[in-house]
């Protein structure tokens, strides 16, 4: 059973159709990225599926049916905004958030403590949050996000504003949740990342589902017929290649309708000349995003709520 | 505890343990010993202990008995009797004393005197003669009697029932019910303030997504009107107790202290009127706070609230002149008004149970009225960031 299920969800907000006919959904244990660029209904999504807002048609099952009270205990959020208390001192904050999750006052303290200690914010937490740098309030909300250990985590942008260290530690966490059995969906606008971290993924843009589901099978459905050569010699004019483009200290042939790449490898054995690399060229999410965006025809004078 | 409690406890302890709320807490005290310092400060200059002299020719004060003694602040003046005004006015010349009466022979009949000065006399010493004058004039009355006309009328009004009764030199059930309601308005608008303030800050500060993935707009909005209106008590009973404490200590060394009793019936309007009063404008406060996008904008539109509140006091001298019209009794039952307007009334009259009851109940379906258009204007305009929502939307909007 889905641990998340957005069917045909819709919501407008005025003329502005912010999602129109979403559907997505993740099973339990998933590391899940929701991509979109600004302004594509991303964030509506979220606060959809969190109930935050009502949507105008569809359903959304959460943890295995409707939203309710008892389940937001069971959800970590932590929003592209961050939004912390910023005029009481930090260990306040994480009790009092930590609190309304339901947690008890010890656990609130015990667990608060051991992630201050990890993200080196225990000399800060008497400090008001107001004082403490970008970066670290990033952090307080990270620790605020997972202090009740919740079964669905779902992050927006949790790397922005965050040095290269602290980055890696955020992305440590996120597999050692991720390894945990923690569903996650993060959703971010740096491709590498959820390039790294999800098996799978939805891209939003204009409302609308534009690509969804495994990595691996969207990056090879939009790979194009093209294989990547790193060869120590320079490569002779192979049948069946229509160009050959340097990428990187390889080279890419793109090959003509109908070429098998495994011709190729073979044209090369026979040929004895040295391979170091031969793949399949697959386009990274980047460029798919990119190419998928500016495929999409863009509606002048709207401007999405999200 | 319940998610109810947490906020409302959270929203208690941020706004209670604050220097800010602190010196407000303080100030008005404050500002009330500096008030009553300057009143004091006032009588005491136009206390004149220089004695008065008086020549009299009616007789009357040939063997007097002396002046009852002035009730404090004010000091006992000698009176000084002359055999002739020719001495008297060498005396006053002199600076010896302020002034002298001269009471011509048929004074006892025609009730006239004259007085001689060189510097107006003020009145403390003026009323000390009058009253050396009324006590002369009763020798040899029964001296309770005399004590009694020399304290003059004490009309007092009872209920029907008896239970409750307005005295007209009960001079602080009159004062108590109008500064009551100034402390309370005061109070009021420091914690709905405060409350406001907070909403908006959270919509700034985008605080509020994460709060509603813990605990539903309801709930939410519902703790912080308790918290806040908590801060108020809070306030309320601080300046009560640095009130009360210095009147217990000081009641038997201060007689004007001694006519100060508050009423069963202040009482009630207190809890049955006040305190509605104050949930309700906390959660007008609430739902400004959910609809404006800065806190600025939302000081501006508490004028809506506010004006209300204080038209009563504008009012005060209709008031006081029918407190049981027409006009006295609509003010009593508007949401807004009635706060101020009972509390007047209770000062001046005896109000009928069925008009607090009716009173009452009205403020409170107005403040559960107001916790739910705070709800909605919350879950509407929580996450408008920027964009004030209209009051269209809030009363036509479907989410």
């Amino acid at each position: 059973m889905p641990i998340v299920e957005l069917t045909h969800v819709t919501k407008s907000f005025g003329p502005v159709k912010a999602v129109e006919d979403v559907s997505f959904s993740l099973e339990k244990g998933e590391l899940f990225g929701l991509l979109g660029p600004n302004g594509a209904g991303k964030t509506t999504s979220l606060r959809v599926m969190l109930d935050i807002f009502k949507p105008d048609g569809g359903s959304v099952a959460v943890l295995g049916g409707v939203m309710t009270e008892a389940k937001k205990d069971r959800i970590g959020y932590m929003p592209e905004e961050r939004g912390l208390y910023q005029d009481i001192p930090l260990e306040r904050c994480l009790a009092y958030l930590g609190a309304l999750k339901g947690m008890r006052p010890a656990d609130v303290k015990r667990r608060a403590e051991a992630y201050l200690e990890r993200f080196d914010l225990a000399a800060y937490k008497n400090k008001k949050v107001k004082e403490l740098s970008k970066g670290m309030q990033q952090k307080a909300q990270v620790i605020a996000t997972l202090l009740h250990q919740p079964e669905l985590l779902i992050v927006d942008e949790p790397f922005s504003g965050l040095d290269p260290l602290n980055t890696q530690m955020v992305k440590d966490l996120l597999v050692e949740q991720h390894e945990q059995g923690v569903t996650i969906i993060l959703c971010s606008h740096q491709m590498h990342q959820v390039e790294e971290l999800c098996e799978r993924i939805v891209l939003i843009d204009h409302g609308k589902v534009m690509l969804y589901g495994g990595l691996i099978e969207i990056r090879r459905q939009f790979s194009g017929n093209a294989v990547l050569v790193r060869s120590p010699v320079e490569l002779p004019i192979l049948p069946g290649v229509e160009r050959v483009e340097p990428v990187n200290g390889t080279v890419k042939l793109h090959l003509a309708q109908g070429t098998d790449p495994q011709a190729i490898l073979q044209a090369l054995v026979a040929r004895k000349l040295p391979v170091e690399q031969f793949e399949i060229a697959m386009p990274t999410l980047d460029e798919i995003f990119i190419r998928v965006v500016q495929s999409t025809p863009r509606v002048q004078g709207q401007e999405r709520a999200a | 505890m319940s998610k109810l409690w947490q906020v409302a406890l959270q929203e208690y302890r941020r706004h209670v343990f604050t220097r800010r709320f602190i010196f407000g807490l303080l100030s008005v005290p404050l500002v009330i010993i500096l008030l009553v310092g300057l009143i004091f400060l006032i009588i005491a200059m136009d206390i004149n202990t220089t004695p008065i002299g008086y020549v009299d020719h009616s007789g009357l004060l040939s063997d007097p008995v002396p002046a009852p003694r002035p009730s404090a602040p004010d000091r006992p003046v000698a009176m000084i009797p002359f055999a002739s005004e020719t001495d008297a006015q060498s005396a006053l010349d002199a600076g010896r004393i302020q002034a002298y009466y001269v009471l011509p022979a048929d004074y006892r009949t025609s009730g006239l005197l004259r007085v001689v000065h060189i510097n107006e006399i003020k009145a403390p010493a003026s009323q000390q003669f009058y009253n050396f004058l009324g006590a002369n004039l009763l020798k040899g009355t029964d001296s309770a009697i005399a004590a009694r006309l020399v304290k003059g009328a004490d009309v007092t009004v009872q209920s029907a029932d008896g239970t409750r009764s307005l005295s007209s030199n009960g001079w602080f059930s009159f004062v108590f019910p109008m500064i009551a309601g100034i402390g309370f308005i005061i109070a009021m608008f420091t914690s709905g303030g405060y409350l406001m303030q907070a909403v908006v800050e959270e919509k700034e500060n985008r605080t509020m997504e994460v709060i509603l993935t813990s605990v539903s707009p309801n709930q939410f909005m519902a703790g912080k009107i308790v918290g806040d209106t908590c801060v108020g008590l809070t306030q309320i009973l601080a300046w009560l107790l640095l009130i009360i404490i210095p009147i217990l200590v000081e009641r038997n060394a201060v007689p004007f202290l001694q006519a100060i009793q508050i009423s069963t019936q202040t009482l009630v309007v207190l809890v049955c009127i006040m305190l509605p009063s104050f949930v309700l404008v906390a959660a007008l406060m609430a739902a400004i706070g959910a609809t404006v996008t800065e806190a600025r904008e939302g000081q501006q539109m508490t004028g809506l609230i506010s004006l209300p509140i204080w038209i009563p006091y504008m009012l005060i001298g209709l008031l006081m002149s029918s407190p049981n019209s027409s006009l006295s009794l609509a003010l009593s039952m508007i949401p807004l008004t009635a706060p101020v307007t009972m509390l007047v009334r209770d000062g001046l009259t005896i109000l009928p149970d069925w008009q607090i009851a009716l009173g009452s109940a009205i403020q409170i379906l107005c403040a559960v009225a107001a916790i739910w258009l705070a709800g909605r204007a919350f879950r509407l305009g929580m996450l408008r960031y920027g964009k004030r929502l209209s009051l269209h939307e809030l009363f036509a909007h479907s989410m």
